[in-house]
């Protein structure tokens, strides 16, 4: 990116003027709010044992609205269905070892 | 580009390590300008700087305390901003599927002129035409990192990164050249 034209900056100075306008956009106190947002951020994260219950919690509830989904919309009919389907998959085994 | 700048000295990690406050100070008040302008260069908005630049000053508060070899700091901390970079702009992509009409207009480019002089201009429009990976890498060099070093940040070789960077630079001075001719 050399440049030709004499009234033109080198890329040098074009990348300092950036690195200018960056630092420029820091306000004052940076390193203190940044510490402060550390020492608020190391305060108010769980811990493991927090996240393992969390995580577990969440998996019980969602086990349970599942099968609380499931015996509410299964009818009567349809579980028939399927233990008779269950039913005849284990007569057809038991055939098939006999032979 | 500058020359490599005078780098912390092992005794002052060590105590940023143990949790000193004056040292975590000293460290972040040496670091913020050039990460500032690193930041700069990677995400190109000049309202994203400063929250980009407190998280990886943040997040190398909460992980120094894992960095084996002190004399490697540099190396690591401008691995965590160009990662911390990296992932801003990955979520900043997703939320714009998710949320193509929000509000808030994150990924507007700032209008030409307002924040420098035309060479400027042309320089952000350039670095904005190329993948953020190497708009990082053409940052370290600026940052007067060696081949070497930054080989060490991307976790890379040395062969690799002059490839990059090779490329990158073309690309660059193509972008560049044509914006700033019209």
């Amino acid at each position: 990116m050399n440049t030709t034209k004499p009234t033109m900056k080198t890329e040098d100075q074009v990348w300092t003027e950036l690195r200018r306008h960056a630092s420029a956009q820091l306000r004052p106190g940076f390193a203190d709010r940044v510490l402060r947002a550390a020492r608020a951020g190391a305060e108010a994260a769980p811990s493991l044992l927090g996240i393992f219950s969390l995580s577990a919690a969440t998996a019980i509830i969602c086990l349970a609205v599942v099968s609380l989904y499931r015996s509410a919309n299964q009818n009567p009919v349809e579980r028939d269905d399927i233990v008779a389907g269950w039913e005849k998959i284990a007569a057809d085994s038991d055939e098939f070892a006999a032979k | 580009m500058e020359s490599t700048q005078p780098t912390p000295s092992v005794d002052l990690i060590r105590r940023v390590q143990r949790g000193d406050p004056d040292a975590q100070r000293e460290l972040i008040v040496a670091y913020q300008h050039r990460i500032a302008g690193f930041v700069y260069a990677v995400v190109g908005r000049s309202d994203a700087i400063e929250d980009i630049t407190q998280l990886v000053f943040i997040k190398l508060v909460r992980a120094i305390a894992g960095l084996q070899k002190p004399e490697q700091f540099e190396s690591w901390l401008f691995r965590l901003a160009r990662n911390t970079c990296i992932d801003h702009l990955r979520r900043q992509k997703l939320r714009r599927i998710f949320t193509p009409f929000a509000p808030e207009h994150e990924n507007v480019p700032e209008p030409a002129g307002a924040v420098g002089s035309e060479e400027l201009d042309a320089l952000r429009h350039a670095l904005e035409q190329l993948r953020p990976q190497d708009r990082a890498l053409l940052a370290l060099v600026q940052e007067g990192r060696s081949h070497a070093e930054i080989a060490v940040t991307l976790r890379s070789t040395v062969a690799a990164v002059k490839a990059r960077l090779h490329r990158a630079r073309e690309h660059l001075r193509e972008h560049y050249q044509a914006h700033h001719e019209n």
